[in-house]
């Protein structure tokens, strides 16, 4: 987990002494999704409600954080992905910032650095320079399974650092999955997955889930460090995805 | 049924007044005002100045048929950009206000543009879920908003059911089709959208299309009124099976080289004609 510990536990203190306006947690084997609703922070809508559409009614073998459009994170947010990836769950940060103004995303860039350890590059636009060929239009993923998603017009490339780039455009690494916190997973999206959701694009859909269907159980089915998504605090957790029948 | 033609016709040395006098002159009952064409009608004309215009307007004997704009296809609903987005609802939110300061129910939106870089799918998502808050406000106003069938133009609802299918899905009767005959082009033939259409109908763009030249160049496949493919007869018979009973509006894109102001007066004859049904 890129953060500090002294910043760890602030924000776990924080989060414990918040009101908790609903219970994701379950101490059994229960696993959930849970769209992470950024309010003003999420540039696009239609994103949150294509991870919403497309995760209503799957059963699920792993928690997992959707943090959909992400422009800012504010601590609430950090909080809530600090805490699933400490339970051992999954967190899939979508960038939004493509479409950032400067400062904006100067500011977006300085939160994935600091409370995450994220290294981007500024927005790339991925259609605006003449080509003599015709463009591909798709992102190509290549883990956990591949497949091609329509760019969204300009992409945040992921820079040089500890992780695996699972997702190219252009040339470009625009998607990196990382192991993070106890047995946690972190997943960036520097092109946005949500609006292909959002408009029925089959092949997205597939791709998260099999993001969301890898890897071992929750650490908290055996007693371990669970999630508090009650950190989310003031921000909107929605809980999608039924959990999974015990197996 | 009544007659209006786009200001936009009106030459820009003219000048408004000038302008008016001649679409008066020329037979029309009333003029299109299109949002950001003309420097009387922009997004930064004030409500003060845009009572003035509907005071000049009626001065001239005519009334405004509905308010139009060509600023959506710089900056459609459909964009992906939310900045972007935000401007095209803007736009619409000032064409419904202008329209009741101006007197009439009916705007028109260039709904969507579907490119090579924005595909279909999200295009049409984005312009219902856009649309539904819109039409909230359109009918508050008591105004109704035209999706005009741009077909070719804008690559979407290119069919008379698909479009029928996106007017179900918006699901507002504050919502419809602003139906443009010229734009089918080869695709299809506009007596058959009205037919399919009918009361859905907010206003009717008049022209001819040459459905064989396809765009080439600078060169419009739009012509004058019975100079070109549309069967017109037919489109008189679908109005009036309809009961269409609103506006006619003139939209010239292929403008007279000569004596511009004789464009005015042969069009409004023709219409007359397709009024009378002396095809």
């Amino acid at each position: 987990m890129g953060m500090t510990r002294r910043r760890f536990l602030g924000y776990a203190a924080g989060a414990a002494t918040l009101a908790l306006p609903f219970d994701l947690v379950r101490p059994d084997r229960s696993h959930w999704a849970a769209v992470l609703d950024l309010k003003e922070s999420c540039s696009l809508r239609e994103s949150l409600a294509g991870y919403e559409s497309a995760l209503t009614g799957l059963a699920l073998r792993r928690t997992a954080l959707i943090v959909p459009a992400a422009l800012t994170l504010p601590p609430p947010a950090v909080r809530s992905i600090v805490s699933c990836l400490q339970a051992g769950g999954i967190v899939l940060l979508e960038s939004g910032a493509g479409f950032a103004a400067g400062r904006d995303f100067r500011a977006h860039r300085v939160a994935l650095r600091d409370y995450l350890h994220l290294r981007v590059e500024a927005p790339v636009p991925l259609w605006s320079a003449p080509t003599s060929a015709p463009r591909i239009p798709y992102v190509d993923y290549t883990w956990p399974s591949s497949a091609k998603v329509r760019d969204f017009s300009r992409a945040v490339p992921v820079g040089r650092q500890a992780g695996e780039v699972i997702a190219w455009v252009d040339g470009l690494p625009v998607a990196l999955k990382r192991r993070s916190g106890r047995g946690g997973t972190l997943i960036f999206l520097g092109s946005p997955l949500g609006p292909a959701l959002w408009a029925g694009d089959a092949q997205a859909r597939r791709w998260l889930v099999d993001v969301l269907g890898l890897d071992q159980p929750c650490s908290c089915a055996n007693g371990g460090v669970a999630w508090d998504a009650s950190a989310a605090g003031p921000l909107g957790v929605v809980p999608v995805a039924a959990p999974a029948s015990v197996r | 049924m009544k007659k209006a033609i786009g200001d936009n016709m009106i030459r820009k040395e003219w000048g408004l007044e000038k302008g008016l006098d001649l679409v008066k002159q020329a037979g029309f009952d009333g003029i299109e005002l299109w949002l950001g064409d003309m420097p009387w009608f922009q997004l930064t004309t004030a409500d003060v100045e845009v009572r003035e215009l509907r005071r000049k307007i009626e001065n001239a004997g005519l009334v405004v048929s509905n308010v139009s704009t060509g600023l959506h296809w710089a900056s459609p609903l459909s964009a992906r950009d939310p900045t972007v987005r935000g401007r095209a609802v803007r736009i619409v939110e000032r064409e419904i206000e202008t329209a009741v300061l101006l007197g009439t129910d009916a705007i028109l939106l260039v709904a969507g543009l579907v490119t090579e870089e924005v595909p279909y799918n999200e295009v049409y998502q984005r312009c219902v879920e856009a649309l539904r808050p819109l039409a909230e406000q359109a009918a508050r106003a008591g105004v109704r908003i035209g999706c005009e069938n741009c077909n070719a133009e804008h690559r979407f609802l290119i069919s008379p059911r698909e479009f029928w299918q996106f007017l179900n899905d918006v699901n507002s009767p504050a919502v419809g089709i602003h139906l443009d005959v010229g734009n089918i082009h080869d695709t299809g033939f506009a007596e058959q959208w009205i037919e399919i259409h009918g009361p859905r109908i907010t206003r009717i763009h008049l022209k001819d299309v040459m459905k064989k030249r396809g765009r080439c160049g600078d060169q419009s496949v739009y012509t004058n009124l019975f100079l070109g493919d549309n069967n017109w007869p037919a489109i008189r018979a679908a109005l009036t099976k309809v009961g269409y009973d609103g506006w006619l509006v003139a939209e010239m894109e292929a403008r007279y080289r000569y004596a511009p102001d004789q464009q005015f007066g042969d069009t409004a004859r023709a219409m007359d004609r397709l009024i009378s049904g002396r095809l």
